[in-house]
Order: C-alpha cells, then structure tokens, then sequence
C-alpha cells in the first residue's frame, strides 16, 4: 500500500451522512513533528479551527480530520478521525480498519524520516494487525 | 453478531488464582480497586503496565503465609480500578499521589513496598513521600533515574513508533498490541502464560478505550532533557541514592527490555547496600515465569530484617 492510497479531498456533501468515531489522539504533539505534519498538511494555521480536514481511504469510504485544540499547548493538541458513511448504514469494521491502518502509513509517509513506513509495518507484523500481514 | 460477555469484574479464569475479597479506596477521587489479605507487617506489590494485581498472584500465597499483610492495588487506569477515557487524566505524579492517597488510607506502617515497571517510578515516589511509613524495599525489572532508560526506549522500531501519535491508539488501543502479543512475547513461559494468564490481563481491558494507559505510559518515559517527567526522575535518582532501607534486588535473566547489566546493576550502584540482584527465570513479566521463588525470595528477605 503507498500514500497514494490516501488522498485529501475537498470538503465533501454531508447530507444524509454522519460523523462515525473512529479513532482519538488525545497528544499528537507527543512527538512534535506529527503535529507539524498535520499543520502543514491541512495548512491549519491559516484554517485553524474553521473547518476540518478530509481524506479518502483506499476502501473509498470519507473521513473527517477533526482538530482540537488545549490551552496551553502548541495547536493542534489532538486529532480525532470520523468515518462518513451513509446516515444509518453500520461500518463494515475490517474495512474501516484497514483504512485506519492506511491512514497510518500516509501519516508516517508524511512526518518522514527517521519514521518510516517500513518501521510502521514491521511494528504491525509483530503485534499482528490483520491489515498488516 | 455475537460478542464475549462483558468483563464486569473479575475474569471468570481469573477466579480461582484470584480468590480475593475485592476493596476499593477513592485516591484523588478515583476508584482504586485493591486487594487486602493476611496480617502483620505491610507489603505493598505495585505492578506496572498493562498488568494489574493478578500479576502477583503466585506472590502472594507465601506471603500471607509467612504471616505478612499483603495489599495489592491496580493502578488507576488497569485492572478493576477506575479507568479515565482521556489522556490528560494520567501523570506520573498523579499516579504516584493516587499510591500515597492508599497508603494513608490504610495508615500503613512499616510498609515493604515491592515493584515493577512503572510500579518502581510511581511506588519508589511515594515511599520518598512517605518515607516514615517504609520498611524496606524490593525491585524489579523498572527504573528511577532521568534518560535513557534503556537503548530500547530511544529505537524508532518498535518502540517509539508502537505509541507514536496515532500509531498508539490503533495500535495498542484498537488492537491490544501491548495488552496482548506485548505482554505474551515478554515472558519466558510463552505457552503456558498463553493458556493460563494471557486472557487474564487481556480481559480486563476489553475496549480500545479502556487501553489507553497502555500508550500513555510509555510517554512518559524521559527521551530527552525537554521531557515532561525529567525534574521528577531527578528527584527519584536523588531521593533513593540517598535511601538506607534494607533493599532486595530481582531481575529476569532474559529481561531483555529493561536488562539486568544496564538495570540491575544500576540499582545496585545507586544502593550498594542493596541484596541481589537475584536472577530468576523471566523476561520483563518474571512474575508470570517464577512467582513462586520471587514469593520466597521476599519472604526470606523479610525474615532476615527481622532476625
């Protein structure tokens, strides 16, 4: 699987659709230059706030890149990620894992090195995470 | 669709290895679950992540045979204790105080405090704490001073990138990485942990969310001088150079996490007075692999202090 898997796209039509949680970082700036990535990536400290951003995952299924902010500390602190399905269909949960699993290597792709996408999916070869054998 | 029944409590497999009264503290108003078994003078077994009590459960029998009192609590956020759903809900001194609210809850005097893992940096604060309440120490398998702790700790793979941002709550949240495989694949016992312990430490985290001290943790460790706990393990390095308690040291021979020429020996330089190390079978959970001779170490231990 490459980045390429991963697109962002413009805000889509959210009519008849909902916000399904699907993952939460409470610390993105942990290691900082993960919070740098998704500055620069959805240009926030222009948008800050105002919006959020979107991705495509290779399963075609749309997510919200929603971004939180703490007193405190450096914007954002944390970024929460939202399935878009139709408003009352179930998630199909391997697939939305696989996209998560995705997700994660675009996010390592763009952070760069010393992070790599090869660490990310030996890390998930030894932990046995289904969309990484 | 089917699903397990929900963990309420105490696993079903649990029960029998695990036949203790269950009690609960509030520790800065949260609720600590704790076990109290046996009289005489205190021992307090603190485990660290992602374990809870039950890691000491072949420790505990000769203890309170041996005529001890033995308290056993599961850190906020493991075990059957209360766990916060958001990550600023964890410190390392919040943990530690949540450890000194038990101890003056309990009033405890001439208290043996016994750890692990981050039991040794939240247990070993609080006994500097309260330092008229200890009696003596035991560790294992952790670490008190600033940075690194280990060569490991500083590695991108798998370290840094199992709890990086994101990577952490797919990962160790999602998937149980470090409450499973992590835990199988650091003792020595692989099989036998598999089939009679295994589901044991994975049932009482059932959700992602009931995981997240799994990826909190491990940030905590100190990789640099920026890091947020570094004041606090200066002060620990400090406090327990200076200590004279009668100290025992155990370690895994095939730690090779926290390993025993780097630990250990560690341990020992800061607190030559210190017995040990005793090496027993084991990796970083040497509990799971030889609980029972750690149970007769302590013991012995214990019984020379009061020759």
């Amino acid at each position: 699987m490459s980045s390429q898997d991963v697109s962002i796209i413009t805000a889509p039509d959210l009519t008849g659709r909902r916000h399904e949680f699907v993952l939460r970082e409470d610390r993105v700036g942990h290691y900082d230059e993960f919070r740098a990535f998704f500055v620069r990536t959805f240009d926030l400290y222009q948008i800050g706030l105002s919006e959020p951003g979107y991705l495509r995952a290779p399963s075609g299924m749309e997510y919200a890149v929603i971004f939180l902010g703490r007193s405190g500390e450096p914007f954002p602190a944390g970024v929460e990620l939202f399935a878009l399905p139709e408003a009352l269909e179930p998630l199909n949960d391997a697939s939305v894992d696989r996209d998560l699993w995705a997700i994660m290597g675009w996010m390592i792709d763009g952070v760069g090195p010393p992070w790599t996408r090869e660490d990310l999916e030996t890390t998930g070869r030894v932990y046995r995470v289904p969309a990484a054998m | 669709m089917t699903i397990p029944e929900p963990a309420s409590g105490l696993p079903a497999e649990a029960r029998e290895a695990w036949p203790y009264r269950p009690r609960y503290a509030t520790v800065n108003g949260w609720r600590m679950h704790y076990v109290d078994e046996g009289e005489g003078h205190p021992i307090l077994l603190l485990h660290g992540n992602p374990t809870w009590g039950y890691l000491w459960s072949d420790v505990i029998p000769t203890l309170v045979a041996a005529g001890h009192r033995v308290i056993v609590p599961d850190q906020i956020g493991f075990g059957l204790s209360e766990k916060p759903t958001h990550e600023q809900a964890h410190s390392l001194d919040g943990h530690a105080s949540n450890l000194v609210a038990l101890v003056r809850h309990l009033d405890l005097e001439r208290l043996t405090v016994v750890c692990h893992d981050w039991g040794g940096p939240t247990g070993l604060a609080m006994a500097l704490h309260e330092a008229a309440r200890v009696r003596a120490l035991v560790i294992m398998s952790t670490w008190a001073w600033p940075r690194p702790p280990a060569e490991f700790h500083t590695r991108i793979f798998p370290w840094r990138m199992m709890h990086a941002p994101l990577v952490g709550p797919y990962l160790l949240g999602n998937h149980a990485a470090l409450a499973g495989r992590g835990t199988y694949l650091s003792v020595v016992g692989r099989e036998k942990f598999r089939a009679e312990a295994q589901s044991v430490y994975e049932d009482v985290l059932p959700d992602p969310a009931t995981r997240l001290l799994t990826w909190t943790w491990p940030r905590w460790i100190p990789l640099d001088d920026s890091a947020r706990a570094i004041a606090r393990f200066e002060w620990l390095e400090q406090g327990l150079s200076t200590t004279t308690w009668p100290t025992m040291i155990i370690w895994g021979r095939e730690d090779e996490v926290f390993d025993a020429d780097t630990f250990a020996n560690r341990f020992k330089q800061m607190l030559p007075h210190a017995e040990g190390p005793h090496m027993v079978t084991g990796r970083h959970f040497l509990q799971e692999d030889s609980g029972a001779e750690i149970g007769v170490l302590v013991r012995d231990f214990l019984a020379k202090q009061d020759a």
